[in-house]
């Protein structure tokens, strides 16, 4: 069996879930979602909407009140090892350097091994950051320690990353250098991607799917049928602005 | 810049010192009631050469060590299990605290009817001293922990030892560290304290012994020395908190 064999039998499923953190007040109702092998599916809707809710449902940092989520044909209970997630804030140990902050998935587990060693410093390249593997997190910029979080989402190859708008507080050009270092790479290792944004531009040109979220439910998901690998010069054609253009009013409508 | 500032702080006490001085002498105050600070600085040179002041210095030394490291590691260990467990902590917490408000000289008497005499009073007084600000600090810093890094261990499927010791208990260092920074001035007033009730020897006792013999210098001596302990101690233990931290 290949590796993209065996990942294609790793498929999230929510459904019909439905969460509160308070009784009475239903942050997310009945929710349906599948993410397939290999999709890059970004979560739109305005703050306070319930995306971040449910990617931690989705990753199993929450757990439904109602429904169900399935990761891999099993009810999802706890986060799993084949997953990742990069938060909104970078969250990076400010004690441990850059390349231990990066291997901290694996030492938590288990001795890093030289491979280990390697495959960090390859990531931390990857994203430009060569220069940086001993470094201090506090001695590093916003998207540099944004790459950071990234390369240590990445280190246990996960099969699905869960995005809470890691870009969000980035500049546009350093945004737009990162989402284009994360689709190469994802794209590079088939990994699944559930990426929340309130930011029409960024999730259509990431997704390939794109679910317009507000007030705790997902009310139109949108196909994006850009050519892959997108290329930055999309970001202006007719094609990103009819996306743009039908996203927004979506969200307009369900206001 | 830095040492412009140094220059006026050395400037005021320079100042205060001759102040001192020449108002002892103009005034031909006794020195029962207030010696000059040559004649202190006489006794104290006098005393530190001839060997008089090292036997206290070294008891004062033996129980402020013992006292932060039994108070401080107390209660170091206390706050992480507070700051753990939620139900141990709303019991045992008003306890604490009720513990800390009896004034810790009211004890000394009990202290030497349980310990007896000498080194152990003063220190479990100063390691009662040093316990609290140990605990306290050590309890919010558990609790302060920023929730997103929760989440990513609970992400990373760390268990409960690994979120201490990798991530609470790093991260609340900083307050930890200024805990212990607090605990070792009590320190001193603990141990200070302990020997003017329940020792013979150290700092603290020869202030009473010559508060008893009306040996005002000498008395001034011993609280310049306690002082540049004090301080030397505070110093030393922010330099290696800094170096510590940055590593």
């Amino acid at each position: 069996m290949t590796p993209i064999e065996s990942k294609a039998q790793h498929l999230l499923r929510l459904r019909n879930v439905s969460f509160s953190y308070l009784e009475g007040v239903e942050t997310l109702q009945n929710i349906n979602l599948d993410l397939a092998p290999g999709e890059f599916h970004c979560l739109l809707g305005r703050s306070g909407c319930g995306k971040t809710s449910l990617l931690k449902l989705a990753a199993g940092l929450l757990s439904a009140q109602q429904g169900e989520v399935v990761w891999n044909n099993q009810p999802l209970i706890t986060p799993q090892s084949d997953m990742g997630f990069v938060f909104q804030r970078p969250t990076l140990l400010e004690w441990l350097d850059v390349l231990d902050n990066v291997l901290l998935p694996i030492a938590l587990h288990r001795r890093i091994e030289a491979s280990d060693l390697q495959k960090a410093k390859e990531l931390l390249q990857r994203m430009g950051l060569a220069h940086k593997f001993h470094g201090k997190p506090t001695e590093l910029s916003g998207g540099q320690q944004s790459r950071v979080a990234i390369a240590r989402a990445l280190i246990t190859s996960p099969h699905i990353l869960f995005m809470d708008e890691p870009f969000a507080s980035l500049d546009a050009i350093t945004r737009e250098e990162l989402q284009h270092d994360l689709m190469g790479i994802c794209a590079e290792h088939k990994t699944s991607i559930l990426f929340v944004t309130h930011d029409i531009g960024e999730a259509v040109y990431l997704g390939n799917q794109v679910s317009v979220m507000a007030q705790g439910k997902i009310h139109h998901t949108l196909p994006i049928d850009l050519p892959q690998p997108r290329q930055n010069s999309m970001r202006h054609s007719p094609e990103f602005n009819h996306f743009s253009a039908k996203l927004r009013h979506a969200m307009e409508v369900v206001a | 810049m830095k040492s412009k500032s140094y220059f006026w702080t050395l400037l005021v006490g320079v100042v205060f010192l001759t102040t001192w001085e020449v108002l002892v002498r103009t005034l031909g105050t006794s020195e029962l009631v207030m010696p000059a600070p040559s004649r202190i600085a006489d006794v104290l040179w006098k005393s530190l050469v001839n060997g008089y002041l090292w036997p206290h210095i070294w008891q004062t030394l033996v129980e402020v060590f013992w006292g932060i490291l039994l108070g401080g590691l107390m209660g170091c260990v206390g706050g992480i299990v507070l700051g753990e467990s939620k139900h141990l902590r709303s019991l045992l917490m008003p306890y604490v605290v009720l513990s800390q408000v009896i004034p810790k000289l009211a004890l000394a008497p009990l202290f030497i009817v349980w310990f007896g005499f000498g080194v152990l009073p003063t220190v479990v007084m100063t390691a009662l001293i040093c316990f609290f600000p140990l605990l306290e600090n050590t309890v919010t810093s558990m609790q302060q922990v920023d929730p997103q890094k929760l989440e990513l261990f609970k992400m990373l499927r760390a268990n409960r030892w690994q979120t201490l010791w990798r991530l609470k208990i790093p991260s609340g260092m900083p307050n930890i560290l200024a805990g212990f920074r607090v605990a070792l001035v009590l320190a001193w007033v603990g141990a200070v304290v302990g020997e003017f009730i329940g020792s013979s020897k150290g700092l603290g006792a020869l202030i009473i012994a010559a508060q008893g013999s009306m040996d005002t210098p000498l008395m001034f001596a011993v609280l310049v020395v306690i002082t540049f302990l004090g301080i030397s101690s505070y110093w030393m233990f922010q330099t290696f908190e800094r170096r510590f931290l940055q590593s």
